[in-house]
């Protein structure tokens, strides 16, 4: 990913320091930051940045303000805030990442002096973050907190500073550049892990259920049962930003059950789980088990075990599975989750479909209940009253636009990865058009779950560059009757031909079956798989599948 | 202590540390610039837990002449 790192003091040394999957742009200068920003032609800008970083020293951004009053600080903040916010919107699709401050004291003063290193610190902040809540495109990034972590001491160096104009520390750099590392692999969605599974005794709480009993488990509000209330927090907070849970766990069931039912500190709930092995089989089997029935590739699982064994024997059997060891001390419990937030499941912002995502694996539980109640796949459809909302996307839907492109697997075509960047830069191209569709039916609304890229081939073809779906509604038929409303708006405007791909992965085979319904034929087939269908828009829609949801353009 | 030496520079440069010598200077190696000078000072300070005055500094132009400076301490 192209990024500009722009800063008031030399970040040479930290841009270095950034993994070289990223080309790092530096700005020139120590205060050259806001010509960068405001001038459309710079250099930044000329080099093309998809992510700017723009990473300031308080007590520089001070320099020549040195005695000046409140107000007058505060009117240089809002200047400055205010360049921030003309190059945020002059360039929605580049993702901006502000810090915060942080302004060691600059003088002596009495006790009754207001310290105004204090005011400026908060002052910013608060306009960084009203200018955050104005703007989508830009984003807080808390060097004050990794600054409060270290401790000034550490994380600043005088030494650099007068050799070089450097203002950290080494070790500071390698933080500074390891959360930059993460941000910007978090822009491209790819790395992130879906699933956390967890083991029970000894990790949610402590002590083993089977053994201590219900009173004699560590976990309370206060006191040393109180590490494990933290944690379990912690892993709630996890659940609402979209990450799935489950418990993989060697207990009796009613055993269990008698703590979700009746232990007063239990944070969390049986329901936050969207699957429950609580048995006796072996750790491997039951996370096969788990991937089968939320239809998650093992590979996107993290799993947290107190005992070594477990944790080896899942290693050894299951390699796609990322198992971090477990603290020996559990005071670090509460730490230990944060560090695998930011490793695993680290996100720059929580859509809607996030937080509700756990509810909707339980309601798609529910569903195969009912289709096991021996109805007839028609029946079951129809009952089911499926609700399809598509239209084309919005600035609105692209961050869940571009999560779609980054993570659905199954019901895939082409399986191409795009950014948020890349959907906008379709969707404003006169020449190609981004869908994006919602489902809900009767047991709850699974968000937007289906996107398709169209891209104009002169004379009168159309290209199908993405088609994909969420596994959450696959087994429907919606891809039919989305494809045949696609196709109805493109006969309408003359479009003869219409031309779809499939490059075959390891995981895509459910989106093959699609193809086989469709009346078309094939065009192209290269030796890796990759294939070309055709369809003669001019005879009508190739989709032959009866339509059981009801379809709604807007 | 030569060869945690060359171990750190090479660390502090992101070379191999096969590829330094002791006599290995700025400006002889392409990863030396002035940066990295600044940088190899402050890891040659944590990881031998010494404190390198800013007067010294600029007398420091090979790995020997840390070494050197090192040794006198």
């Amino acid at each position: 990913m192209k990024c500009a790192l722009l800063s008031n003091s030399n970040i040479e040394s930290l841009s270095r320091r950034v993994d070289t999957r990223h080309e790092m742009f530096i700005g020139e200068g120590y205060g050259s930051w806001i010509q960068e920003l405001a001038n459309p032609t710079s250099a930044m800008w000329r080099f093309g940045p998809a992510a700017v970083v723009l990473l300031l020293d308080g007590t520089e951004l001070l320099h020549g303000y040195e005695g000046a009053k409140e107000d007058t600080l505060f009117a240089a903040v809002d200047e400055q805030i205010t360049w921030i916010e003309r190059a945020a919107e002059l360039a929605p699709a580049v993702k901006f990442f502000v810090s915060n401050i942080d302004v060691p004291p600059l003088s002596v003063r009495s006790m009754k002096q207001v310290s105004i290193e204090r005011r400026l610190e908060a002052y910013w902040y608060d306009r960084l973050v009203a200018l955050g809540a104005r703007v989508p495109n830009m984003y807080v990034m808390d060097v004050k907190g990794l600054i409060e972590g270290r401790g000034r001491e550490q994380f600043y160096s005088k030494k650099r500073w007068y050799l070089g104009g450097m203002k950290y520390s080494v070790v500071a750099e390698k933080t500074l550049a390891k959360e930059i590392t993460r941000t910007l692999d978090a822009i491209a969605g790819t790395g992130r892990k879906k699933c956390l599974l967890v083991d029970l005794d000894n990790t949610l709480w402590g002590g083993v259920i089977g053994e201590d009993g219900l009173e004699g488990i560590q976990l309370s509000e206060t006191g040393e049962g109180a590490r494990y209330r933290d944690f379990q927090r912690r892993i709630r907070q996890l659940k609402d930003l979209g990450v799935i849970l489950a418990i993989v766990s060697k207990n009796n069931y009613t055993d269990v059950q008698e703590v979700f039912d009746n232990h007063a500190d239990m944070v969390l709930k049986k329901d936050d789980f969207a699957s429950l092995k609580i048995n006796w089989s072996t750790k491997p089997q039951n996370i096969a088990e788990v991937a089968q029935d939320l239809d998650i590739g093992s590979d996107s699982f993290v799993f947290i075990d107190d005992n070594p064994v477990d944790r080896e024997a899942v290693r050894s059997a299951m390699p796609e599975v990322t198992v971090p060891d477990f603290p020996a001390d559990t005071t670090l419990l509460p730490a230990f989750l944060d560090q695998i937030y930011q490793d695993y499941f680290f996100a720059l912002e929580s859509t809607e479909e996030d937080r509700k995502r756990t509810e909707t694996y339980l309601q798609n539980a529910k569903r195969a209940a009912e289709r096991h109640a021996a109805w007839s796949v028609e029946e079951f459809l129809t009952a089911l009253k499926t609700k399809i909302t598509v239209r084309k996307v919005m600035d609105e839907d692209l961050p869940r636009a571009a999560q779609l492109t980054q993570k659905t697997n199954q019901f895939n075509l082409t399986t191409r990865r795009y950014t948020e960047q890349d959907l906008q830069g379709f969707r404003r191209s006169a020449d190609s058009a981004v869908y994006i569709a919602s489902v809900s039916d009767k047991f709850g609304d699974n968000g937007k779950t289906f996107l398709a890229i169209l891209k104009k081939a002169p004379p009168d073809t159309a290209e199908v560059d993405t088609f994909l779906m969420s596994c959450r509604v696959m087994g429907r038929f919606i891809e039919d009757q989305i494809l045949d409303h696609l196709v109805r708006e493109l006969r309408q405007q003359n479009v003869a031909k219409l031309r779809l791909h499939f490059f075959p992965t390891k995981k895509n085979m459910p989106a093959r079956a699609m193809l086989d319904r469709l009346k078309g034929k094939i065009v192209s087939q290269e030796e890796n798989g990759n294939t070309t269908w055709e369809y003669d828009l001019t005879q009508g829609s190739p989709v032959t599948q009866p339509a059981y949801a009801e379809l709604m353009p807007r | 202590m030569e060869q945690k030496l060359i171990t750190v520079v090479a660390a502090a440069l992101g070379v191999d540390p096969e590829l330094l010598k002791l006599d290995s200077a700025a400006g002889e190696i392409e990863a030396w610039d002035s940066v990295a000078q600044i940088n190899i000072v402050s890891e040659v300070e944590e990881e031998f837990g010494v404190s390198i005055p800013i007067e010294k500094i600029a007398e420091l132009h090979t790995i020997r002449d840390f070494l050197l400076y090192l040794g006198a301490k």
